[in-house]
């Protein structure tokens, strides 16, 4: 494949509560592509996802991105990376009492200063971008409408597009569809794909299903107990693998 | 913060924290025992002999006796202090070995329970409890006086009365007026989720949260008395001291809103590389703005119930009036001020709370 875009080396990570969540993991993660991280609940999958742009401080090791170590930087060094880091999470996390277009332009408020970001005032161009955006994501009726009247899956539609404001290199997703219904989860699964093959855009993506993973994913990574236990294809992922990953008592459900 | 490189450093640092816990827990089983032994033999000693006997000595063999006694029971995982400074000790609370649940029948429920009750019974020494007092026919007859006058208002003061009360209520909304600006910044840097992240967060949040909680902790009362001397006696007193008791009950009340707030937006604005302040702008004061008016009318009504009582100090308003008529005896006057005053604190009670049903 392409070039390295993002390289993990041993990166550790030790909660102040004492859990020893990360234990010396290190991937590659190539341009372009679209990388599942699966692993049972609890096993390191998002705290290794917001070490990568730093929303939780790593305790050691590297995470190269854009020829810089993320953890090494300070906070406004740390800002300036986070801009070609876009993220989408679990539980869309958007500001519920704002409309959905205040949500979106919220992605660019890196690029504005500080007030214009208070009153709110965005430029045309942001603006457009925004509308642009959302109707990639097929809402862009629902602009001027709030938050939280939108359903599940709207509401990660939204969360993708505040993402994209960002234009960024990767795009990290937390566990993106863990709350949704099957029918809406591919929806989002297929906007995550659009925006991986034809914008171009690598996308690293937490998913407990592995039928999703088969679907999506062009390749996988398992995490178990904080250590990186697979590196490989989707379709190498057999019978054994599985047990080895989810222990012994799993058994795989899909999601059709 | 990254205080851990490695495994060794992290277990180091639990042992550490394990022997600075120990030692906490022991100070706590210390006081408890202390006051156990102390309030066993003080209060038996009231109860046979009607007085204190225990010579001062006495004291430094309980002090002894209970620094033994803690060192011992110090040692159990099931000693009061060590389960609380274990159950609450951030790195501590979720290893399994070092937690054992409170039970009543144990020792340390036994423990709690004659503190208790043993705490009840000093109370009752200390506090001079004497219910011949309350019901004798003097005392009844004092009381019958004082209430059949405070029945008969003397209504030909009542516009002195409503011009008092009216000082009363703009006192209390000026305080609140001005709490408001000054609480709403302080109580992001008290808050802290957004400080704690940093050491120089880390230091301001402590600094304010300390002028806040010593603040506080001084009652609108004595703040009214410190600024009738300041600034004379008089309105303008009691606002003032009003007003800084709000700034530092509101920064709490706040900065415990903030707290509570989603963490999500929290991140996913930070995950865009926002500046902090636009962080809490776009994540957090959406999500505080109506807890926060809710707070402040509550606080505005508690502010007109607090002005009349600072009043009694100086601080202006119907309370000064109400001195006044108290200090001459006129009981038939203090009736009226008392009525006019329930009803205007029964009035904006009601209020207040439609105004924050409403909001929410």
């Amino acid at each position: 494949m392409s070039k390295t875009i993002l390289e993990i080396k041993n990166l550790e990570k030790f909660y102040e509560n004492g859990v020893h969540a990360l234990k010396s993991v290190s991937f590659d993660v190539k341009q372009g592509e679209f990388l599942a991280v699966i692993g049972l609940s609890g096993s390191g999958k998002s705290t290794m996802l917001r070490c990568i742009n730093g929303l939780v401080p790593s305790s050691s090791g590297e995470i190269n991105f854009q020829g810089q170590d993320i953890i090494s930087l300070k906070s406004k060094e740390l800002r300036l990376a986070r801009k070609s880091i876009g993220m989408i999470f679990q539980h869309f996390n958007l500001i519920s009492r704002k409309s959905v277009l205040v949500n979106v332009l919220s992605g660019s408020l890196a690029k504005v200063s500080l007030f214009n970001g208070i009153f709110a005032k965005f430029s045309k161009k942001e603006t457009d971008k925004a509308m642009s955006n959302l109707e990639l994501v097929g809402l862009k009726d629902k602009a001027y409408i709030r938050a939280d009247e939108l359903s599940g899956g709207q509401q990660q539609r939204v969360a993708i597009a505040r993402a994209l404001m960002q234009d960024p290199e990767i795009l990290l997703a937390d566990e993106p569809v863990a709350s949704l219904d099957p029918a809406t989860s591919h929806s989002v699964m297929d906007h995550l794909a659009y925006i991986n093959k034809e914008l171009n855009k690598t996308v690293v993506c937490n998913l407990h299903f592995l039928s999703l993973v088969r679907k999506y994913a062009t390749r996988v990574i398992a995490l178990k107990d904080g250590k990186l236990v697979f590196e490989g294809s989707p379709l190498d992922i057999d019978e054994a693998w599985f047990k080895r990953i989810y222990g012994e008592q799993a058994r795989e459900v899909g999601i059709e | 913060m990254n205080k851990f490189k490695t495994t060794e450093s992290f277990e180091n640092h639990i042992s550490k924290e394990k022997r600075s816990a120990k030692a906490k827990a022991f100070f706590i089983n210390f006081l408890l025992s202390f006051y156990l032994f102390f309030s066993l033999f003080f209060s038996s000693s009231y109860l046979i002999y009607e007085k204190n006997i225990l010579p001062s000595f006495f004291y430094f063999i309980l002090l002894a006796f209970s620094f033994i006694f803690s060192l011992l029971w110090t040692s159990k995982n099931s000693s009061l202090g060590s389960m609380a400074i274990y159950k609450t000790n951030k790195f501590l609370k979720n290893r399994k070995e070092l937690q054992s649940e409170f039970n009543l029948f144990s020792f340390s429920g036994i423990f709690i329970s004659l503190v208790l009750i043993l705490t009840i019974l000093l109370g009752s020494i200390l506090v001079d409890i004497n219910l011949y007092l309350l019901f004798s026919s003097q005392g009844l007859s004092g009381a019958k006086r004082i209430f059949s006058a405070l029945f008969q208002p003397n209504w030909n003061i009542i516009s002195q009365v409503l011009s008092s009360m009216v000082d009363t209520i703009f006192i209390a909304f000026l305080a609140t007026f001005i709490a408001i600006p000054i609480a709403f910044f302080f109580s992001f840097f008290a808050a802290r989720n957004l400080m704690k992240n940093s050491l120089l967060g880390n230091s301001v949040y402590t600094v304010i949260r300390f002028i806040s909680n010593f603040t506080r902790s001084v009652e609108p009362l004595v703040w009214a008395v410190i600024f009738s001397v300041w600034v004379g006696v008089g309105p303008f007193a009691g606002m003032l001291a009003l007003a800084i008791h709000s700034v530092s009950s509101l920064i709490k009340l706040y900065s415990e809103q903030i707290e509570s707030v989603g963490q999500g937006p929290l991140e996913a604005i930070e995950s865009t590389g926002a500046h902090p302040v636009l962080v809490v702008w776009y994540a957090v004061v959406p999500q505080i703005i109506l807890p926060y008016l809710s707070f402040t009318i509550y606080r505005w009504d508690i502010n007109i119930r607090m002005a009349t009582v600072i009043g009694l100090v100086g601080g202006g308003g119907i309370g000064t009036l109400l001195v006044q008529y108290q200090g001459l005896a006129q009981w038939n006057e203090v009736g009226t001020i008392v009525i006019v005053i329930a009803s205007v604190v029964w009035l904006m009670d009601y209020l207040s709370a439609k105004l924050r049903e409403a909001i929410y």
